[in-house]
C-alpha cells in the first residue's frame, strides 16, 4: 500500500515540516526529563473547535490524523471510503488516572461522566471520525511492542478486502507523571537525556516520549506519494532504521540483523522512547524516500563500528527496513519502498 | 485475497449464565437470571450485576479477565480438536476487551498519590495482561496477535479482524472473541452516565431503565474450511460476513437515524451474499438503555421487517462490554446449531416508539443465517453473519 499523506505531533512540533526540521537539526535535550508535547502544539481552534472537552491524548491523535488527511490533498470526496485504525500501547491513561482521582476523592457515585467516556481507548479514533465526518470502519487496537505493525497488517487486509479505499492508520501514546514514574522504576532513564540507539546495551537508556503519527494509506495511485509500505520484510534493504529506544530491555539482539556495510540509522533520540515509536520511524523513513535524502543520526555514539548515516545529504535510497525487536528476541520489520 | 469459506470449528463461553455452552443452554431454557450484588470489590453503588461465580480465584498475579478468557479458550480449543496441533498451523489470536487494556488499579494509584513510591505489582499484572499476547503465550501460538479495544463492539470486531487475517492468508486458524471482568471503573463510569438500572435490565421494553454490567468471555476458533476438513474436523458453522461502520456523531450516544448500524449490517450481509429476508434471527446488542434500544430496534425493523425474530441475551449475562461480541457470537452460533433461541429476558411491554418486539418465549428457528450486532461507545457499529450449512 502507498503512503499518500503523513501527520505527526511530537515534542518538536506538528506536521511534516516540523518533522523535517527536527531531522535536520538533530538531537536537542528534552525540556525536562521527558520528550513531552508542548501544550501550545495542541492549540488549534480551527481543527479542534468541536473538541473542547477532549483530552490531550485525543487531541494529539486528531491533529496528526487531520494533518495526514490534509497532507494527502485528497479532499472530502474520499471520506465516504475512509477507514481509521488507531493503535496505542497504553491508551489515555492520564485520563484514566483523572477518573481514579474522582473515585478516590469523591466516591464511586460522584465521578465525572465526561472523564469516564474519554478514558476509553477508542475515544480518540471516535473523535477523528467525528472531526472528519468519516463513516467507514473505525478500529482501535493495542499491543505493547508491535502495536503499529498490527495496525498496518489490518490496514493491508482491509484494503485487500475493499473494506475501504483509504485508511488513516496511526499511533498515539502519552507520557503523564504516573507513566514517567513507572518508566523510572522499570527502565534505565538516561541521565544526560540521550537515547543511544547504537549502544545495543543489555540495559539500554530510555527517555520517555509521547506523540502521535498518522499515515493516509491506499492501494491506489495518488498525486502525493511518499513511498509504499509493507508490514513485513522483503529482501535486503538499502538502509536499516532501528527502533532501539530503551523501552523494551536488552538491545543486544539488534546486532544480529545488521549485515556488513548496509547503512544504519535511528531517530529515536528525536522522538523519545515510546512503544509506538515505530510509527515515527516510519514517518522519518517515508520522508527520506520521498526527498531522496538521508538525515544524520542524531546521537552518533557508535561502539560497534556500524556504518551510520553520519551526514545529511542527498541519497539514492530505494528501500528502508524499520526494525523493532521485542522482549523475547523476536523481531518485526516494516518495509518502506520508493 | 483468499477465497473460500471460513468455518467455526470450536467455541467456548463463560458468563453469569453458565461456565460452558451446556450450562448456558440450561439457563436459557429455564429463563433463569443469575443477578447479584457486587461481591468482587468494595463499592457504595447498589446496581445489580451479573458476576461469574465460583471461578477458581485469581492468584493476585494475573487479571481476572485472563482467567475468564483462558477458560473460554480452553473450551474452544478442546471443541476444535486443536489442543495438541497448535504447532502445525499459523495460529492467530485476536481478542477484544475494555478493562484489561486499562491501567486502572485504584490501590496502586492511591499509593502513588500518597507516597510517590507505589509498588509496581499491579503494573506488572497489567503488563502481562494484554489479552491476545497473554493467550498467545499461554497456548504457545506463534502467529499474529492483536487486542482490539473498540469499546463494547471489541469482541465482534476481533472476530472481524480474524476473518480479515484469514482472507489475507496471514493465518490458517484464528482464536478470536472477547473477554472482560466486572470492574469498579466501568461500574462507576456507566453509573455516572445514568446508563445503569437499579433493577433487572429490560432490553427493548417500554419501561427499560438501563443496563446491568456483567463479565465473561466468548471465544470461537475460525479457520479456512479446507484446513478444517483436511484435519478431519467436522463442523456445520461458518462466519460469512462482517461489517463495521462509524457513526461519526457522538462519544457516548448512538446516531439517532441509525445509519451507522445500517451500513454495518449492509456490509456484513453483502459479504455473506444474503438478503435481509434470509436472516432467521438477530442477536441484538440490546443493552436496555433507552437510546441504544430505540435506535437499534428501529434499524432492525427497517432492515429486516416487522416479522424479524430477535432477542437480546444481555438479560442473562448483563452487558459484558468487550466480551459481549464474543459471547453473543457463540450464542448466535449455538442458536443456529440447536434450532432454538431463548426468550429475550426482561422484555414484557412493547415500546410503540421502537415498533418491533423481541421474542418472548423459547422460540424454534430453522434456516441458515443469523446475525449478531454490537454497538459501542464512540459510535462503532458492528455486525457478523453466522451460517449453518
Amino acid at each position: 500500500m502507498n503512503i499518500a499523506g503523513m501527520g505527526v505531533v511530537f515534542n518538536r512540533g506538528r506536521g511534516v515540516q516540523s518533522l523535517e526540521k527536527a531531522l535536520k537539526e538533530g538531537w536537542v535535550p528534552p525540556g525536562d526529563s521527558t520528550y513531552s508535547v508542548p501544550a501550545d502544539t495542541l492549540k488549534d481552534k480551527s481543527v479542534l473547535k468541536e473538541m473542547r472537552r477532549a483530552d490531550d491524548f485525543s487531541k494529539m491523535a486528531c491533529l496528526a490524523a487531520y494533518d495526514a488527511f490534509t497532507d494527502s490533498g485528497l479532499g472530502n470526496g474520499v471520506k465516504s471510503s475512509l477507514g481509521i485504525i488507531l493503535t496505542t500501547a497504553f491508551g489515555p491513561h492520564v485520563t484514566t488516572f483523572r477518573f481514579l482521582d474522582d473515585i478516590l476523592n469523591y466516591g464511586d457515585d460522584n465521578v465525572s461522566p465526561t472523564t469516564f467516556s474519554h478514558s476509553v481507548h477508542n475515544a480518540a479514533a471516535s473523535y477523528i471520525a467525528f472531526m472528519l465526518g468519516a463513516r467507514g470502519p473505525t478500529l482501535t487496537v493495542t499491543q505493547f511492542v508491535y502495536s503499529f505493525h498490527q495496525a498496518l497488517i489490518i490496514a493491508q487486509a482491509w484494503l485487500l478486502e475493499r473494506r475501504c479505499e483509504y485508511i488513516l492508520v496511526g499511533s498515539v501514546d502519552q507520557c503523564g507523571t504516573v507513566m514517567e514514574y513507572i518508566c523510572r522504576q522499570k527502565l534505565h532513564l538516561a541521565e544526560d537525556g540521550k537515547i543511544k540507539p547504537f549502544a545495543f546495551s543489555q540495559t539500554p537508556c530510555a527517555v520517555p516520549g509521547e506523540g502521535s503519527a498518522f499515515f493516509l494509506v491506499t492501494e491506489g495511485k495518488t498525486e502525493k506519494h511518499y513511498c509504499s509500505v509493507l508490514a513485513q520484510a522483503v529482501g535486503t534493504p538499502d538502509m536499516y532504521l532501528l527502533d532501539s529506544d530503551g523501552m523494551v530491555g536488552d538491545e543486544r539482539c539488534y546486532l544480529k540483523i545488521i549485515k556488513g556495510g548496509i547503512p544504519v540509522t535511528s531517530y529515536t533520540p528525536i522522538f523519545g522512547s515510546m512503544l509506538t515509536v515505530t510509527s515515527f520511524s516510519c514517518a522519518a523513513g517515508a520522508l527520506m524516500l520521498k526527498n531522496q535524502q538521508s538525515y544524520a543520526v542524531p546521537v552518533q555514539d557508535n561502539p560497534h563500528g556500524l556504518n551510520l548515516c553520519r551526514m545529511q545529504g542527498s541519497a539514492a535510497i530505494k528501500n528502508i527496513s524499520c526494525v523493532r525487536y521485542g522482549c523475547k528476541n523476536d523481531r518485526l520489520e516494516i518495509f518502506l519502498k520508493q | 485475497m483468499q477465497s473460500g469459506n471460513v468455518v467455526i470449528s470450536g467455541m467456548g463461553v463463560i458468563s453469569a449464565c453458565g461456565k460452558n455452552i451446556r450450562e448456558t443452554l440450561d439457563t436459557f431454557a429455564s429463563g433463569r437470571r443469575n443477578i447479584s450484588k457486587v461481591t468482587l470489590f468494595e463499592t457504595k453503588l447498589k446496581y445489580p450485576v451479573f458476576e461469574v461465580k465460583g471461578l477458581s480465584g485469581s492468584d493476585g498475579e494475573s487479571m481476572r479477565t485472563l482467567e475468564l478468557v483462558f477458560t473460554a479458550v480452553k473450551q474452544a480449543l478442546e471443541d476444535s480438536g486443536l489442543e495438541d496441533k497448535l504447532n502445525d498451523f499459523r495460529i492467530g489470536v485476536c481478542l477484544g476487551t475494555t478493562v484489561a487494556s486499562q491501567l486502572n488499579d485504584t490501590d496502586f494509584y492511591n499509593e502513588y498519590k500518597n507516597t510517590g513510591n507505589a509498588s509496581l505489582r499491579s503494573v506488572e499484572r497489567y503488563l502481562k495482561g494484554n489479552l491476545a499476547e497473554a493467550v498467545q503465550d499461554k497456548i504457545g501460538a506463534s502467529g499474529l496477535a492483536c487486542t482490539v479495544v473498540n469499546a463494547c463492539s471489541s469482541g465482534t470486531d476481533a472476530i472481524g479482524v480474524g476473518l480479515s487475517w484469514l482472507r489475507a492468508d496471514l493465518c490458517d486458524i484464528v482464536i478470536c472473541g472477547g473477554a472482560d471482568e466486572l470492574n469498579r471503573v466501568p461500574l462507576a463510569g456507566f453509573g455516572s452516565l445514568g446508563a445503569m438500572s437499579d433493577s433487572l435490565c429490560k432490553p427493548f421494553d417500554k419501561e427499560r431503565s438501563g443496563l446491568n454490567l456483567g463479565e465473561g468471555a466468548g471465544v470461537i476458533v475460525i479457520e479456512k474450511e479446507e484446513i478444517c476438513r483436511k484435519r478431519g474436523k467436522k463442523t456445520e458453522l461458518f462466519i460469512k460476513g462482517y461489517g463495521l461502520a462509524a457513526d461519526a456523531y457522538h462519544l457516548t450516544a448512538p446516531r439517532p437515524d441509525g445509519t451507522g448500524l445500517e451500513a454495518a449490517l449492509a456490509r456484513a450481509m453483502d459479504e455473506a451474499g444474503i438478503k435481509p429476508s434470509q436472516a432467521v434471527f438477530v442477536n441484538a446488542h440490546g443493552t436496555a438503555t433507552p437510546d441504544n434500544d430505540l435506535v437499534e430496534g428501529k434499524v432492525l425493523s427497517r432492515v429486516f421487517g416487522m416479522g424479524l425474530k430477535f432477542l437480546s441475551t444481555k438479560g442473562y449475562t448483563g452487558h459484558t462490554l468487550g466480551a459481549a461480541g464474543g459471547i453473543e457470537a457463540v450464542f448466535t452460533a449455538v442458536g443456529l446449531r440447536e434450532g432454538w433461541i431463548p426468550q429475550s429476558a426482561g422484555f414484557r411491554k412493547a415500546d410503540d416508539e421502537i415498533g418491533i418486539s423481541p421474542v418472548t418465549q423459547k422460540t424454534a428457528i430453522s434456516g441458515q443465517y443469523a446475525i449478531s450486532t454490537s454497538l459501542a461507545f464512540g459510535g462503532n457499529n458492528s455486525a457478523i453473519v453466522i451460517a449453518k450449512g
